[in-house]
């Protein structure tokens, strides 16, 4: 018996019709190719296993609750003057720390620029990227500076972002698209969105933290 | 060479191999990923970043299934979880657009057939639109679309069924064209 929902003729027209949605282009094989020759050289992937994850999710409180401890700690010794003795954040966990947010840093910037490279060349604001793209250069020289761009590879990463970043920080609204094309084609000759998503695994943004780092 | 030799041979670090592999089904992935994007250059990163996950783990492969299905599994969701991350950025400044625009009328010239088709899959919700776009675009099966999606063959045989009948609905203005 046939579902009340189904019209034999609705669907072979909708299967002929549907054939030009988003119909591909030719497969630029060469280019991706050699795009992903490039990320693979450059990746630098670390992969946790699922315990690991946990203990990784463990050390981050107990990292913050060191944290909350020390500024508390801080303050009474401010107000009594009494000195306490507080224990102090082994130097792997500081550094899992930076870690996490660079994580979260690097995820963040892949979809702005995944964002701009769409996005920009349809006509949305230059304005509002612009705006954006100096939100996250600050965080970039935060983290350059931070003991997280003592890892080389992510230090090469974040220099070509700072310099994406710098590029369309200064969009200027009033011009044509011009200044966008050559981002973007710089972007695209850097390799830099490829290297950025090597350097992020899957998963949901507080497990990925054994990215690029 | 057979597609089990060639993957193990990619496993032993064989760079021709890598590359024979990723010849027999960039076409497909890349098809997926800009019937899904929309876009040559997302499907460029989605297609990309589906090679570089399936080689990086090639060795959690079992071969319990065919490679192409592996595959797609990790295109879509490589594709999906990218489209949320674009999406979720988009939403973000229609937000501020729609706070900017309070007031100004918008007029839309009415669109034809195909615009209104597109607009319509656009519409659907995440899961009808991929399950429609594999089956009635792409052309695979509801198996297929099963393992790629982890849903049971009768859930996608359930979604396709809604995205038509939403579809359908959507397109009455045009029911000329398929009673014709």
């Amino acid at each position: 018996m046939m579902d009340q929902h189904e019209d034999p003729k609705f669907e072979q027209w909708l299967k002929g019709a549907a054939k030009s949605y988003h119909s591909p282009l030719p497969t630029p094989r060469e280019e991706m190719w050699k795009r992903i020759e490039d990320a693979r050289r450059n990746s630098h992937v670390i992969e946790l296993r699922p315990w690991m994850r946990w203990a990784v999710a463990a050390a981050a409180v107990l990292i913050l609750g060191i944290g909350i401890g020390r500024w508390t700690a801080n303050r009474r010794d401010v107000t009594t003057g009494e000195s306490t003795p507080v224990a102090s954040v082994p130097d792997s966990s500081s550094a899992l720390i930076y870690q996490i947010a660079a994580t979260q840093y690097l995820s963040r910037t892949e979809s702005f620029l995944t964002s701009f490279r769409t996005d920009a060349r349809g006509g949305t604001s230059a304005a509002r990227f612009a705006g954006q793209a100096r939100d996250l250069l600050s965080t970039t020289r935060l983290m350059l500076d931070s003991p997280a761009g003592k890892d080389q590879r992510l230090r090469s990463l974040l220099e070509d972002l700072e310099l994406v970043l710098v590029q369309i920080s200064q969009l200027d609204p009033g011009r044509d698209g011009h200044d966008t094309d050559l981002i973007t084609q710089g972007m695209n000759q850097s390799n830099v969105l490829p290297k950025l998503r090597s350097a992020i695994p899957a998963g949901p943004v507080p497990v990925r933290t054994e990215g690029a780092l | 060479m057979d597609e089990t030799q060639l993957i193990a041979r990619v496993r032993a670090g064989d760079s021709a191999a890598e590359r024979a592999l990723y010849d027999a089904h960039v076409d497909r992935v890349y098809r997926l990923a800009f019937r899904l994007a929309g876009d040559d250059a997302l499907a460029q990163d989605f297609t990309q970043e589906t090679f570089i996950r399936a080689f990086d783990r090639l060795g959690s492969f079992r071969g319990d299934a065919a490679f192409s299905t592996w595959l797609h599994t990790i295109t879509t969701t490589v594709v999906l979880n990218g489209l949320r991350k674009v999406k979720r950025f988009r939403q973000r400044e229609a937000d501020i657009d729609d706070a900017r625009d309070i007031g100004v009328a918008q007029r839309h010239a009415e669109p034809d057939l195909k615009a209104r088709l597109k607009q319509a899959i656009d519409a659907l919700p995440e899961g009808y639109r991929t399950v429609f776009v594999m089956h009635d675009v792409e052309g695979y099966t509801h198996e297929e679309i099963g393992v790629a999606l982890g849903v049971e063959t009768g859930t996608s045989k359930a979604q396709l069924s809604r995205a038509r009948a939403k579809l359908r609905v959507a397109l009455s203005d045009f029911a000329g064209e398929w009673i014709a």
